[in-house]
């Protein structure tokens, strides 16, 4: 019974994902397709208070063929560096920033241990269907994905309907080391969502969206011992997750050529985690090609049913527990500017800057777990 | 070992389909604005674009997802990676 869900489900993605090869849809007007050939490359830089810093280098290149057939391409390379663990492996003073796992523990815990990821996006679209492949390695861990997307205008371009779904396969290899708790194991994940954009006013746009997720396969992490029942335990989550969100949007244009973006967002999943997000943006020309942006977003969530501070026993609840504190009641906030330059409207009359654009952006996140961290960005982008 | 319950009450999950689906119903109608095409010049600037903030809105899902227990809000899934 089980598998033939399971079969019913992957079948809807790959029935979704076939339809986007079929012919004959009008244009759609969402997403716009880029006039020119672009280059685009991204430097960015996490630290956070536990002393991880994540460097990551992006390369972003778009092209069009025939004005209607829109070809991307996306790499990034991301160093993170996890420093030496002044703690027991698995506690949650040897977490590692971007995967909130612990480090595995090979050779001397107490130097400072990094971890190379690599990542390849490579999408084509066209008419309003798009086709995504996605790839992402590290030692321990692969992951695929393939997703399809379509979208069409209706009522004049006032509303624009967009369906997307996807499949993604993990394959995780756990380094043998002395705190690895599992062998070999793999994630599956199918997405699918429908967003709905109208346009409200001649100032004034509205986007809703509805998304689902069901993840199957190792969700734990595979170095994390649990403090239950008076001695460590590997961590346990179940291998089954069902995850939604709603989500509304609203862009309003004010009359200083600025905007302001409001987002609201409500999840929930059956572990038991309900959260709330609320964010604002707001966005101003100081001169012609010149936006600076400011942005706000405060996030508020439920515990798992499973999580608790301590363990009395070693079953924990259910027989899960875990020592991830994201599955433990949170809320967070986050601050930020963006600076961003086109001169191809500061400097149109110039060959080659006004090809140039730049941007930079900087975050400042935390949340009340005594947790902090800076994120810095600059991009560059050239149009050929 | 049985899987743990639903978390989201009844109501709140109810609520929650209700406000979606009316959402989506009144934006399908679209009997609420006619808005002409000269008219929406305001609309296709970039600071009011929604895809124009697409890529920081994926950097900002992966940082989000890797400190916090939820996901969404982009329309899209990020590929999976250990930060997951």
């Amino acid at each position: 019974m089980q598998l033939s869900a399971r079969a019913l489900r992957l079948a809807l993605v790959l029935a979704g994902l076939a339809a986007f090869g079929s012919a004959g849809i009008p244009p759609a007007g969402a997403d716009a397709l880029p006039d020119e050939p672009m280059v685009s490359s991204l430097f960015r830089f996490f630290t956070d208070s536990k002393h991880v810093a994540v460097r990551s280098l992006m390369g972003d290149y778009a092209t069009v063929v025939k004005g209607t057939t829109a070809f991307t391409v996306h790499v990034n390379n991301e160093h993170v560096t996890i420093p030496a663990i002044s703690a027991p492996a698995g506690t949650q003073e040897a977490v590692d920033a971007i995967t909130t796992a612990s480090r595995p523990i090979s050779g001397n815990a107490y130097q400072d241990y990094v971890k190379v990821r690599n990542e390849f996006q490579g999408g084509v679209s066209s008419r309003g269907r798009s086709l995504d492949y996605y790839l992402s390695h590290e030692t321990d861990y692969l992951g695929q994905q393939l997703s399809g997307h379509y979208d069409r205008d209706l009522h004049d371009a006032l509303l624009n309907l967009s369906f997307g779904t996807s499949y993604g396969w993990d394959a995780i290899k756990p380094l043998q080391d002395s705190d690895t708790n599992t062998g070999n194991a793999s994630k599956r994940t199918m997405h699918w969502n429908v967003v709905a954009t109208q346009v409200l006013r001649p100032t004034t746009v509205l986007r809703a969206g509805l998304e689902y997720n069901i993840v199957h396969g190792l969700q734990h992490n595979p170095y994390r011992n649990v403090y239950a029942g008076g001695t460590n335990v590997p961590e346990r989550h179940p291998d089954e997750r069902q995850r939604r969100d709603l989500f509304l949007k609203l862009n309003q244009y004010l009359s200083n050529r600025s905007s302001l973006k409001f987002n609201y967002r409500l999840y929930n999943d059956d572990w038991g985690v309900t959260s709330h997000e609320l964010g604002a943006d707001l966005s101003q020309y100081i001169t012609h090609g010149v936006i600076v942006r400011y942005g706000y977003r405060y996030y508020t969530q439920t515990s798992a049913d499973f999580y608790r501070p301590e363990y009395l026993t070693t079953d924990g609840i259910d027989g899960y527990r875990t020592g991830d504190y994201r599955l433990g009641p949170l809320s967070s906030h986050l601050f930020g500017g963006t600076l961003s330059v086109d001169l191809a409207q500061l400097a149109a009359e110039h060959n080659l800057w006004r090809r140039f654009g730049m941007s930079v952006n900087y975050e400042r996140y935390f949340n009340n777990n005594n947790y902090s961290a800076n994120i810095v960005e600059t991009a560059l982008d050239f149009r050929f | 070992m049985t899987r743990p319950r639903n978390g989201m009450h009844r109501p709140t999950a109810r609520l929650a389909t209700a406000c979606a689906l009316l959402a989506l119903l009144a934006l399908a109608s679209g009997c609420s604005s006619a808005v002409r095409a000269y008219q929406r010049e305001k609309l296709t600037d970039r600071i009011m674009s929604f895809s124009a903030d697409a890529k920081l809105d994926a950097r900002r899902m992966k940082t989000f997802e890797s400190r916090e227990g939820s996901t969404g809000g982009t329309g899209g899934t990020g590929g999976g990676c250990a930060c997951n």
